[in-house]
């Protein structure tokens, strides 16, 4: 038994859904988080400054970044206030958490795969964890029963 | 995999010592929960649930103990009547294993974080 844990893309999320239920794969818990990867949310703060590259970020998401830092702007009407440069820094992300018995994790890692490539920055990650148990609240049902 | 869950004021403390570590990548989630003194009471009200910042940190083993480290110094509280030694409500580290990491826009196997 695996727990499967991905960050992903917001918009992401209901692609990666259809995918898991084509699977069969009904049981999952989407968390909203914020996160960051090895660039440190750099793409999009450099966005601010009116020098990003388009390619490296989803379109949709820079209209965000750029139509909030504007009313940020013309509230303040100063240099961004510390705690506006952090929510930058650390990007709306999804977790997804989930249980799968050993032979599904290939075929489930693979879906989340495919319903997030854009080959872009910020695609997310996939982990995969051991699970000792798992225990039904209704039932009592515990291992790869109280999965399925 | 390392779980820290510790407050929300040392969190943005936390993640400046890991940066300058030069760990970057890591997911925030803010949570509630309470420990071992089930909350707090101030004043008349008490209160069973308090806010706390989830960090979920995945690191190659060699770093774990020094990630561990980092926020261990910097999620304590410093107050005069606890000099160094931190207050209840710190929080708590949790490190587990990872089998296996994708990094999705590789579309495959990816090492460390």
């Amino acid at each position: 038994m695996k727990q499967i844990i991905a960050i992903l893309r917001d918009e992401r999320v209901e692609d990666t859904k259809a995918a898991l239920e084509s699977l069969g794969v009904l049981g999952v818990t989407f968390l909203y988080v914020t996160g960051r990867g090895q660039q440190k949310g750099e793409v999009n703060a450099r966005g601010l400054g009116g020098s990003l590259d388009r390619n490296l970020c989803m379109p949709h998401e820079c209209t965000a970044v750029e139509s909030s830092h504007d009313s940020i702007q013309e509230e303040a009407g100063s240099p961004l206030h510390s705690d506006t440069e952090f929510a930058f820094d650390f990007l709306p992300k999804r977790m997804l958490i989930m249980v799968a018995c050993d032979e599904e994790v290939n075929r489930i890692v693979e879906a989340i795969v495919n319903a997030n490539l854009t080959g872009r920055r910020g695609d997310g990650r996939v982990f995969i964890c051991p699970m000792i148990s798992a225990i039904r609240v209704r039932t009592g049902e515990q291992g790869n029963k109280a999965l399925s | 995999m390392i779980w820290a869950v510790i407050r929300p004021e040392s969190a943005q403390r936390v993640i400046n010592a890991l940066d300058v570590a030069g760990i970057g990548g890591m997911t925030r989630i803010h949570v509630t929960g309470h420990g071992k003194e089930m909350g707090i009471t101030l004043g008349a009200v008490h209160y069973k649930e308090i806010p706390k910042e989830m960090l979920m940190i995945v690191v190659p083993d060699n770093d774990v103990a020094k990630t561990v480290m980092i926020i261990r110094a910097e999620a304590k509280t410093r107050s005069k009547n606890t000099p160094g030694n931190g207050t209840i409500g710190d929080g708590k580290i949790f490190v587990t294993y990872v089998e296996d990491t994708f990094a999705i826009r590789a579309a495959g196997k990816a090492g460390g974080t």
